[in-house]
């Protein structure tokens, strides 16, 4: 079944990390301690001379990967397509700014980089000897509302498949196969007075693939307050969910992804994710044979349970994986 | 519509941070710092709207400075500033020229700060350069 491995995005402590709670050093220690065979990082939240890498601070990751034993894995780019205030980056100084985020990769050791999907399939595309040369991987995230069948991560395949280099390809987020609606989106907009009923309208309608507009009136001629609209917001974008989820399509794309991040939310003591079926996932992974990273990925972050859900994450990647 | 987004994880005025500024030992106004309350640092040029209102009233653009990496920046310099990048746990310092200064006591300190959040598009949106926006406002009663 391949040979699937565990890894902590530090991204998991993120409210840690700014509250002073947690130093970057804290936060490798603690992804070793939970297991982590390697970890990822942010480059906008914690790489401290952002976007290089000086001599001190790689000295610096050398010295905690190596007292810790962990490996720095991959390194999270972030495409700021919006950077300039007059217009928006032409493709050209995308790419530009992608080679520069691929030095810095593959200067702090990494042999994987996330990018974001206002990286052009051309632009990815044109990056690909470049990651040849500098000796990393790069992939495009799928990200919740895409799936792999979606019209845009379909024509990244293109680009990928035609390129014919195993330098570019996918980093599918778990989350864009989840079947049940977030369940601390669903617990806040019940404490913001949400009837009950009303979120499992909400539901049903994105279940059944009514368009956002008509859902949105159907609710509110239902009378929905506040707190229903901003979980049916969530619903219909980044935490959107599915009778089936797009499995089909990661079979497809399996030869061409290089990474995962593991998104959850939240686990419960049974160690199961309340809205994303990682048994049905993990057995896709497996199935073909996929040699890498499943990179875990907490985003609750305001709730204070970060290490505790991390922890709880290892735990269960371990369990499914047999390790 | 405007695709608004608040990420508290730290207040936008740092406690304790209020101090006067001297020049040459004369008082030639007051200093204080801010942290960019979100999950990743930006750079300065993401910066689309900053103002100032203490003790309720509203500060001259031409009266405040922003410093960062020991620079000091006239508030019309941020738009042009792409390679300037202020980090998620890095205090900036806010530098307001005011001779002689504030009265010794408690002052209120409003900030208006908002974000062009860079790699998010407004969702639904077709318009070029048209992203969501980041709000990290914050105020706070400051001793001197």
């Amino acid at each position: 079944m391949g040979n699937i491995r565990l890894g902590i995005s530090l991204y998991c402590f993120t409210d840690e990390y700014i509250k002073g709670k947690m130093s970057l050093e804290d936060c490798i220690r603690t992804a070793a301690e939970f297991g982590a065979e390697g970890f990822e990082l942010v480059g906008t939240q914690m790489l401290p001379s952002y976007p290089y890498v000086t001599d001190q601070v790689l000295g610096e990751f050398k010295a905690m990967t190596s007292a810790y034993g962990i490996e720095f894995v991959s390194y999270g780019a972030n495409t700021d397509r919006g950077l300039r205030s007059d217009r928006d980056l032409t493709e050209d100084e995308m790419l530009q700014l992608a080679i520069n985020d691929l030095r810095t990769a593959s200067k702090l050791g990494c042999r994987i980089m996330r990018v974001q999907y206002l990286l052009s399939p051309s632009a990815l595309g044109r990056l690909a000897p470049y990651a040849e040369h500098y000796g990393v991987k790069v992939g495009v995230e799928i990200h919740n509302p895409e799936t792999p069948s979606t019209p845009v991560m379909q024509q990244y395949l293109e680009v990928i498949a035609r390129s014919g280099s195993k330098y570019i390809g996918f980093i599918p987020d778990f989350g864009c196969f989840a079947i049940r609606p977030n369940k601390p989106h669903w617990d806040e907009a019940l404490a913001r007075g949400a009837p009950l009923e009303l979120l499992k309208m909400a539901a049903q309608l994105r279940y059944e693939g009514v368009p956002r507009d008509e859902a949105r009136q159907r609710l509110l001629s239902a009378g929905a307050n506040d707190a229903v609209m901003g979980a049916f917001q969530g619903m219909y974008g980044f935490v959107t969910f599915y009778k089936e989820p797009d499995l089909e399509g990661l079979r497809r794309i399996m030869p061409h992804v290089i990474h995962f991040h593991g998104k959850f939310h939240y686990l419960d003591e049974q160690l199961e994710e309340a809205s994303i079926p990682y048994p049905d996932i993990v057995q896709v992974v497996a199935d073909a044979d996929f040699d890498g990273y499943i990179m875990a990925e907490y985003e609750d972050h305001l709730s204070g349970r970060a290490l505790e859900m991390t922890e709880r994450f290892m735990r269960m990647g371990r369990k499914l994986l047999d390790k | 519509m405007a695709f608004m987004m608040k990420l508290p994880f730290v207040d936008a005025v740092c406690d304790n941070s209020l101090k006067h500024t001297y020049v040459g030992g004369r008082k030639l106004g007051y200093e204080f710092q801010i942290r960019l309350s979100n999950y990743r640092g930006h750079y300065l040029s993401c910066i689309r709207e900053f103002a100032l209102r203490v003790d309720g009233e509203e500060v001259p653009a031409e009266d405040i400075t922003f410093c960062l990496h020991g620079k000091e920046f006239a508030l019309s310099q941020l738009p042009g500033l792409i390679s300037e990048f202020w980090r998620v746990i890095e205090p900036a310092t806010i530098k307001v020229y005011k001779p002689g200064g504030l009265a010794p006591g408690s002052h209120h300190i409003e900030l208006t700060l908002r974000l062009r959040i860079p790699y998010m598009a407004t969702p639904g949106s077709k318009q070029a350069h048209d992203y969501a926006t980041l709000d990290a406002s914050g105020s706070k009663t400051l001793a001197l």
